[in-house]
């Protein structure tokens, strides 16, 4: 049941992020036009840009932890009898949800921080709590599925 | 202090956990036990690390390959390099190494680049008559020149690690990948000649035309790509998204490969591919920082200083280092990690950074198709159903054809260095 929501939020988060990145490409591509063809900067693109891979960056983490697709070096694991196989797995989902629970705390005193003195960004005028948000935001749901992989 | 920044990682990435949990772990255990600094630190370098526009290019060079390799344009750019090609001794394998080195200059992934040649060429020189061994180690060696070859997305973050412009770093690169593509084209024909494998059909200009009308519009976009940043028209970021656009629009409305939906879809797969790079990245700079604020460049220097080395010496010891690295890690994690140590050594001999910014790629470039663990390799096996001694054995003579390559980017600068003053001369 858990996992069949969480599986189903994942893929809704990557299709939100495939839309995320087909915004940014458009904002690029207007920016260009724009300085080329009508002779005009599109105030705030660049920064929206970056806003959006930072976004990207963050929430498509948690998909690719709950996908177990993260980068590593497995293969000497591999070798190891079953049972240290399985204890080192559990170290690693212990690890990773101690770890994304303090990127979380530290994060979110962060966020409430930009919102109280609500700093925005020198262009686009954005908030600067939205992108720093996607830090709490992927590391909160990677503690999330840390926590479900320690149950299972 | 050296347990959280040595002794841990290392333990951690030996047990398989992921890269950026490795990172991550070290640097909150070295924060909390050892420094008296606030934990902020975390967020901030997480957080400053991805907001840098220049790294906006890794998710859109991923994006136009993503596009590209859906489509018919790596069948399109293999009629043309075959027909131009022509009756040359084993003119399948030398179509192979060309049109990797086309693709790479679309792409910027390798693994992408195996995968999308591999599909085409590995059938056709199996019919051909070609040794399995040597079209297994071919295709897996060759797709290495993409991330040498600009686009290149090491190339973008070791720009971002040494502070290096990436123009320059993309100029410097198209020398060393034609370098390298020359080498593997010329042993191709030597092998072929003394295997007796035959050319497949002689050069004909008609033929070439046909082709070249039918890949006009895949021929374009290393064009428009590196036309458009050497040309000082766009910036690698603008370029990127530019290709991105140029990818959707011939795969889409000209080629009519694609539906809409797989434009999207395409997008999708970018973006998790994306942050399984980012995240490292993330991860990797507050490594990097917490390594720069306990002085461990500054005192990797003063190291290597008193053992006196010449130049040519710490160029040694570093390819000797790179190489071993690149074969257990993946080269954005490897620059990441080791570039800002690098640096400081490579600035005090007096060597170019642009240059050692080449080194650095063709060392881990290697790395992508060396035995035990080069992920060209899994790649090959995966979707090319090769088997795995089969590529072993035949990755050798074109591990020992890159080894000679990287002996001489090294050792002339100007291979690197002339591409610069070529390219960006403006």
């Amino acid at each position: 049941m858990i996992d069949r929501f969480i599986e189903r939020l994942t893929r809704w988060i990557e299709i939100a992020l495939a839309a995320a990145l087909v915004i940014a490409v458009i904002l690029n591509f207007a920016s260009v036009v724009g300085r080329y063809v009508f002779g005009v900067a599109v105030v705030g693109s660049d920064e929206v840009q970056i806003f959006l891979m930072v976004w990207i960056a963050f929430l498509g983490a948690a998909v690719v932890t709950w996908r177990e697709q993260h980068l590593r070096m497995d293969v000497l694991v591999g070798f190891f009898p079953n049972p240290v196989q399985k204890a080192v797995r559990a170290g690693e989902a212990i690890a990773l949800f101690v770890l994304a629970c303090v990127v979380v705390w530290q994060s979110a005193g962060f966020v409430r921080q930009m919102m109280a003195v609500d700093r925005r960004s020198d262009a686009a005028g954005m908030p600067m709590a939205v992108p720093h948000a996607a830090v709490t935001v992927g590391f909160l749901l990677i503690a999330l599925i840390a926590l479900r992989r320690l149950r299972r | 202090m050296s347990f959280a920044l040595g002794v841990l990682p290392v333990a951690l990435l030996l047990l398989g956990f992921p890269i950026f949990l490795v990172l991550l772990a070290s640097v909150t255990v070295a924060l909390v036990f050892f420094m008296s600094i606030p934990l902020t630190v975390l967020h901030q370098n997480l957080y400053g690390s991805i907001d840098a526009f220049p790294l906006l290019a890794i998710p859109f060079f991923i994006y136009a390959g993503e596009l590209m390799g859906r489509g018919s344009v790596a069948q399109r750019i293999v009629d043309v390099v075959q027909a131009g090609v022509g009756k040359v001794p084993g003119s399948l394998g030398v179509t192979t190494v060309g049109t990797s080195a086309i693709f790479g200059a679309i792409s910027g992934a390798s693994a992408a680049t195996v995968a999308t040649v591999g599909r085409i060429m590995v059938p056709a020189m199996r019919r051909a008559g070609y040794p399995e061994t040597f079209s297994a180690g071919l295709i897996t060696a060759v797709g290495a020149i993409d991330i040498i070859i600009p686009p290149s997305i090491p190339m973008i973050v070791y720009g971002a690690a040494a502070q290096e412009s990436v123009p320059r770093l993309y100029a410097a690169g198209v020398l060393p990948g034609l370098l390298i593509a020359a080498l593997l084209a010329l042993y191709v024909m030597w092998f072929a000649r003394r295997h007796g494998i035959g050319a497949t059909e002689s050069f004909d200009l008609r033929r070439l035309a046909r082709s070249a009308a039918r890949g006009v519009w895949a021929l374009g976009a290393p064009v428009i790509i590196l036309g458009g940043i050497y040309g000082g028209v766009f910036s690698p970021t603008e370029a990127a998204g530019i290709a991105c656009v140029y990818a959707a629009f011939v795969t889409r409305v000209v080629y009519r490969d694609i539906p809409w939906r797989e434009i999207l879809d395409a997008a999708g797969t970018t973006a998790i591919f994306t942050s399984q790079i980012l995240i490292i990245v993330a991860c990797a700079s507050v490594f990097s920082w917490l390594l720069t604020v306990n002085q461990v460049p500054a005192a990797l220097v003063g190291w290597i200083r008193s053992l006196e080395l010449a130049p040519w010496m710490i160029l040694a010891v570093l390819n000797v280092l790179l190489l071993v690295v690149g074969c257990f890690v993946d080269p954005l994690s490897a620059i990441l990690v080791l570039t800002p140590l690098l640096i400081p050594i490579v600035k005090g001999a007096g060597i170019d950074t642009v240059h050692f910014g080449i080194v650095v790629t063709v060392n881990l470039a290697i790395g992508l198709f060396h035995p035990p663990f080069g992920i060209n390799i899994f790649v090959a096996q995966s979707v090319l159903g090769l088997k795995l001694p089969v590529i072993y054995r035949g990755i050798v003579p074109f591990l020992v054809l890159y080894l000679g390559a990287l002996v001489l980017i090294t050792y002339v600068p100007d291979i690197s260095l002339a591409g610069v003053r070529l390219f960006l001369a403006h």
